[in-house]
């Protein structure tokens, strides 16, 4: 089991001159070139037209008084970004985002794991009946949840104080209000990694956890001898794929707080729609955005280098 | 003995958490049925009282769900189909044959999934005001209808084809459209699943991009058309739990009728 984003590209000699090719080439199937012009032409139009085009347009913005609403597009130079950087709204914002998403990454992914190992062990009834309902909050809608926790959160008619018989404001209180979107979030998400730790499960080869067994290994110590380092590469795919999605994270915010109490719980997402379709400030979101975009990439590329160069380690 | 407790003790455990899984949706419906006297009753119970239609007829009656609901069912069914096709082809051809590019092709299609929305979103509104797209349904479909998570996922289940069966199939004389059509398609059901699964719930769930480029209520969909009746009608909780339960039950039963593959899909696409 490898975790591959890249195609098996046919072994060219690393840094070979282009043009001068020395793989050897299949012969070409007969209507494999328009087939294959007609996927470059439609795949590689709309990553111009809707991405790159758009993420130059930003950058460009991002150097600009831009405001749709009077058309104003007024070169200001790095003001936007001095604005930015010097504000503690931001800051706090990107801390926050950094502080939630590291909470909801870590039970995502722990709670995947018991719960995957759990349903996976052979004492457990009714496997396909528990991975359906662990599954089902992943595969609903986020606006309609957010509403129905919203409702649960309500501190005289919702169902938590009322059945817990507890008496907390949770989404009014400052203290409690960002915890409050982290569970629910949580509870939203956390199905993804069950399924995706099962997968990872039936892969692990069943000879070793009995060559093991037979050498005295306890199942604890099989777990995390054989087991979890063999789940290694679906870990990190659950947490790359977590960071990129958690650091964007909006919809929560906007149903259940608006940002609020405060700031409360005023996500970077939720700062950028605010300043752009909120009070239309274009290049001062545009800024924004790049510096959560260089983020995103650079926690990206480290977890990807850090799992690499784990797997190495373990390989050697 | 010892292990039919602890089979006992793990079953109940999963069964403990499995109703904190599922208590949302249930207390959902239930209060759905339940009238807003009685939401907002200081004694809750967990079953109503006595059961009513009258927050489904009265949302109805203030806000025009079923044409949202079935705007919200046109887009979805339309965006997937499109979504589903052009990830498909783009992953066999990608996986399939070999051309100069190919590799740059899908990293820079991969790396389209790690870009914020924060950070196109802004000049992509330009971009399609400009283009007199407001209010057009194109303006939804269009940035929808090429998926990089979809051509990564197909791509990564090309390997469930194998190229022998290609191959054959290219003996006996099938054009590559055809062996797409009639081999590849039919092999590739689980990870189609699984997208359209995942596909169908971006469009439902996509709040920002439609609530920016339709104005007009009556072609709005129902994800805007929740939050704008939240923001009217804050306190009428059970109309609230009637709009989400409209919202939310439609795709629990498309889930439950294709999980097996969907299930089957999801995984596959991680694991290879």
């Amino acid at each position: 089991m490898t975790l591959s984003l890249r195609p098996r590209v046919s072994k060219a000699p690393p840094g070979g001159t282009p043009g001068i090719s020395t793989r050897r080439r299949v012969r070409t199937y007969p209507g494999e070139r328009a087939l294959r012009n007609t996927v470059i032409i439609i795949v590689a139009g709309s990553l111009l037209l809707l991405t790159a085009y758009p993420i130059g347009l930003a950058f460009v913005g991002s150097f600009h008084y831009w405001n749709p609403l009077n058309g104003a597009f007024d070169f200001v130079g790095l003001e936007n970004y001095t604005t930015l950087l010097s504000s503690p709204d931001f800051w706090g914002s990107m801390i926050r985002t950094g502080f939630f998403s590291a909470v909801v990454i870590f039970f995502r992914v722990a709670l995947g794991l018991a719960i995957a190992v759990a349903i996976f062990s052979q004492l457990t009834r009714g496997k396909a009946f528990f991975r359906t309902i662990f599954y089902m909050p992943t595969v609903t809608p986020l606006v309609a949840v957010a509403y129905v926790w919203q409702m649960m959160y309500n501190p005289q008619t919702g169902a938590i104080n009322t059945f817990l018989g507890l008496d907390l404001n949770w989404l009014y209180d400052p203290q409690l209000a960002l915890p409050s979107i982290m569970a629910m979030t949580i509870w939203k998400d956390f199905g993804y990694a069950v399924i995706l730790f099962l997968a990872g499960l039936h892969s692990v080869p069943e000879d070793a956890l009995e060559a093991a067994s037979v050498d005295g290994a306890g199942a604890w110590q099989r777990f995390w001898r054989i087991t979890f380092p063999l789940l290694a590469p679906m870990t990190v795919f659950v947490v790359i794929t977590s960071i990129i999605s958690y650091l964007q994270a909006f919809v929560q915010v906007l149903v259940l707080t608006k940002g609020g109490p405060g700031t409360a719980t005023q996500l970077i997402s939720y700062l950028i729609y605010d300043k752009a379709f909120v009070k239309y400030d274009f290049g001062y979101a545009s800024a924004a955005a790049f510096v959560l975009l260089i983020v995103t990439a650079l926690l990206t590329l480290i977890s990807f280098r850090l799992s690499v160069g784990r797997k190495n380690s373990l390989e050697g | 003995m010892r292990t039919r407790i602890a089979s006992g003790l793990l079953t109940a455990v999963l069964a403990i958490l499995g109703l904190a899984t599922v208590f949302p949706f249930v207390w959902m419906v239930l209060s759905a049925f339940k009238s807003n006297k009685e939401i907002n009753a200081p004694e809750q119970t967990f079953l109503p009282a006595s059961w009513t239609l009258e927050n489904f007829l009265a949302i109805e009656e203030k806000f025009d769900f079923i044409r949202l609901f079935g705007n919200s069912v046109f887009l979805a069914v339309v965006i997937t189909a499109i979504a589903i096709y052009t990830s498909a082809l783009a992953g066999f051809v990608i996986a399939k044959y070999q051309f100069r590019g190919r590799g740059l092709l899908f990293g820079f299609t991969v790396g389209t999934m790690m870009i914020p929305w924060a950070v196109t979103i802004i000049p992509r509104y330009t971009m399609f005001v400009d283009a007199g797209l407001q209010d057009n349904y194109l303006s939804l479909i269009i940035p929808a209808a090429i998926s990089g998570f979809g051509i990564f996922m197909m791509r990564q289940n090309m390997h469930a084809v194998p190229d022998e069966v290609l191959e054959a199939a290219r003996i006996d004389g099938a054009s590559e459209i055809r062996i797409f059509h009639r081999i590849v398609l039919p092999m590739s059901v689980n990870s189609i699943a699984a997208l359209a699964i995942f596909q169908f719930l971006w469009v439902w769930d996509d709040y920002l991009w439609p609530y920016l480029m339709i104005s007009d209520n009556a072609n709005q969909v129902l994800a805007v058309g929740l939050t704008t009746f939240a923001g009217q009608y804050g306190t009428d909780y059970g109309g609230l739990f009637a709009a989400t339960t409209i919202s939310v039950l439609p795709v629990i039963v498309v889930y439950i009728l294709f999980q097996r593959r969907f299930v089957a899909g999801v995984a596959s696409a991680a694991v290879k």
